[in-house]
């Protein structure tokens, strides 16, 4: 779970305590050495032991069918996924930060179960409602939908962990920002579209990039929830988290590193992205 | 545009916000709506803008039912509180954003767009800004461009909510001024809402008192600042000390109060002798402040401990003065005014008899 903090919080003057020079650098050694130890060292043998065996081997385990397949996989349950979340995230959050009504705070915690359950309940609930064995299972099979181990069910319970992200990345901003900008565009004579087109969307426009990377960067890397759907049917229902499993299982440890490598470097990838629009957001806040 | 407020009344949840409204406002005019925080004129204004639903009566623009149209409709032209400028364009954007919504048919080509918005920026005097951010400009230059953009629309009505309300003393005098030029240039119906009374007597042409979602009185400056309805009204409209209960029943001579009135007078209103009278109290001073043009005592009665407030012009102080911390001296209330305390208005002459009914109605007239 990545624990974030709301992006308006400007941290100003975070007191500087006087401390003796010695007790300043324990802290900042203990505090490097603990990121040192637990992210940046497994972070280079996931590299290391990628290319341990050459280039050639490392772009081989990644041209591999399987490997392919998976990376297309992941691909499209992000394309998918992402674009969902953002709708839903816009309307959910719209609803929760310009509105009043009734039951209103039951959403705002029913938008957060993804983020309390473990994921593997969340897959785990799919395969009860969707599953052969499951609620809606006797009126897929007639119908011959095919929602459990297949592509279906990962989308569904992707979207299920990922959810969160834009909502809850765009309710504070939205509500800090209130309703004066969108009400003086309608006393100007916009309509409900422009106005949100125009002035909604632009204000928001920063939190919602944030929170559509953190959402891509989960959607990409969630393992438990799709696990438990996806039935690792090699090239078709494996994404490349659990490609990387199951080339582990299988000792074939320079090809998963090799796989693996492409988490990371998304996860890289990812923290840059954040670190310009938070820098961006701060410049336009 | 004329505007007919009849019987509206708005609550948030259990809260009444406005009680069942009435108002004329003539076409042209300039009016404040006058009340302390909490007292509905923010929602009355915005329950005129359409940004607020009513819960009941009716509100007619030049006699044309009103009360179901939208915002949209209703063509007003809004001003907010903290501007609500677009942060994402430019001024000139934002003046530019009423034209560019309008439907194809009915919008200027961008050459008459860029003219119009270039000529209202001159018209606030900022078309050397055109190309900032609002972030980049000052608190009194967004409200200006606040104006200017609800002005392109051409709204008939023009509506500001605490138009000055986050400026500082001398920006805000300025732009009282502007704005007072301004509706005499264009002469639209203009509607502000203000919680500072100096304000509204200063700039308006009629002013709306308004408490607890009822108007209270409504009135030129001077007729409600002469002939203030009630107890409220007379409170509000500047400082007043205020006496009531026995120290005003038994202790001004020349008062005869029932126990129900509170008796206010202004500092002003009180004259101050170094000598006594059969009218005076005497007082002793606390405090004086002699900074500005005013001269502000803090005095204390000798008989029942009360604390009031006296003012008086510099020129005056220095002919009578200099008074010092400490000394006795006698007060003189000649013009203060009863108000019955249940019902909030002026006592009438069954309850106050002799020189009070005089003093008031020397007062009122």
């Amino acid at each position: 779970m990545i624990a974030k903090e709301p992006l308006n919080v400007k941290r100003v003057g975070a007191g500087r305590i006087p401390l003796a020079p010695i007790r300043k650098w324990l802290l900042i050694g203990t505090a490097l050495g603990f990121l040192g130890v637990f992210i940046l060292i497994p972070l280079l043998v996931v590299f290391t032991e990628a290319l341990k065996k050459g280039i050639e081997l490392y772009f081989a385990a990644l041209k591999d069918v399987d490997a392919l397949a998976a990376i297309k996989l992941t691909l499209m349950t992000a394309a998918i996924v992402v674009p969902l979340n953002a709708i839903f995230g816009v309307i959910a959050a719209w609803a929760i930060a310009k509105f009043e009504f009734k039951g209103k705070n039951i959403l705002i915690t029913l938008i957060d179960i993804p983020f309390a359950v473990s994921p593997v309940i969340a897959g785990l609930v799919f395969v009860l409602l969707f599953g052969s064995q499951g609620v809606f299972g006797p009126f897929l099979e007639t119908n011959n939908i095919k929602i459990i181990f297949s592509i279906p069910g990962i989308v569904l319970a992707t979207i299920f962990v990922t959810f969160p992200f834009v909502v809850r990345e765009l309710i504070p901003m939205m509500q800090e920002q209130g309703s004066e900008e969108e009400e003086a565009a309608i006393t100007l004579g916009a309509s409900g579209w422009q106005m949100f087109f125009r002035v909604t969307l632009p204000n928001m426009k920063w939190g919602l990039l944030y929170g559509l990377i953190l959402c891509n960067a989960r959607a990409m890397g969630e393992f438990g929830a799709v696990s438990v759907v996806s039935g690792h049917i090699r090239g078709l229902t494996n994404t490349v988290p659990l490609h990387v499993e199951i080339l582990y299982n299988e000792y074939h440890f320079s090809a998963a590193f090799a796989v693996a490598s492409l988490l990371a470097l998304l996860a890289l990838v990812t923290l840059v992205l954040k670190s310009l629009v938070e820098w961006k957001t701060r410049k336009n806040g | 545009m004329g505007i007919k407020i009849r019987n509206v009344t708005k609550a948030f949840g259990t809260y009444t916000a406005i009680q069942d409204i009435n108002l004329q406002i003539q076409k042209g005019d300039f009016v404040a709506l006058l009340g302390p925080s909490g007292s509905g004129k923010t929602t009355l204004l915005r329950l005129i803008a359409g940004l607020e639903n009513l819960d009941a009566g009716k509100i007619f623009f030049n006699g044309i039912d009103y009360t179901a149209k939208t915002v949209k409709e209703r063509k007003v032209g809004f001003v907010f509180q903290h501007y609500a400028l677009f942060k994402h364009m430019t001024i000139f954007e934002n003046v530019a954003f009423g034209l560019k919504v309008k439907p194809r048919k009915i919008r200027p080509t961008k050459k008459e767009i860029k003219e119009k918005v270039m000529e209202l920026l001159k018209f606030v005097q900022l078309e050397h800004l055109a190309d900032r951010y609002p972030a980049q400009l000052s608190g009194g230059q967004r409200q200006r461009i606040a104006l200017a953009r609800a002005l392109a629309v051409e709204p008939e009505v023009l509506l500001l909510d605490e138009p000055f309300g986050a400026l500082d003393a001398k920006v805000r005098q300025e732009l009282r001024r502007w704005l007072r030029e301004i509706h005499q240039k264009l002469n639209i119906t203009t509607i502000f809402v203000t919680h500072d009374q100096e304000e509204a007597l200063e700039m308006a042409d009629t002013v709306v008192i308004m408490n607890h979602g009822k108007i209270e009185q409504i009135g030129s400056p001077e007729e409600v600042y002469e002939k203030p309805a009630n107890a409220f009204v007379y409170s509000f409209l500047g400082k007043v000390n205020e006496f009531k209960g026995e120290s005003l029943v038994t202790n001004f001579p020349h008062v005869k109060g029932t126990e129900e009135a509170v008796g206010y007078i202004r500092p002003h209103e009180i004259v101050l002798h170094q000598q006594s009278n059969e009218n005076s109290i005497p007082a002793v001073v606390i405090h004086i402040n002699k900074a500005g043009s005013t001269v502000r005592f803090e005095l204390k009665r000798l008989d029942t401990d009360e604390l009031f407030e006296v003012e008086m012009t510099s020129d005056h102080y220095k002919k009578q003065g200099p008074f010092h911390k400490g000394e006795i001296l006698y007060a003189e209330f000649k013009n203060i005014v009863l108000f019955d305390r249940k019902t909030n208005s002026i006592q009438t002459e069954k309850n106050v008899q002799g020189e009070v009914v005089s003093a008031i109605s020397s007062y009122m007239s």
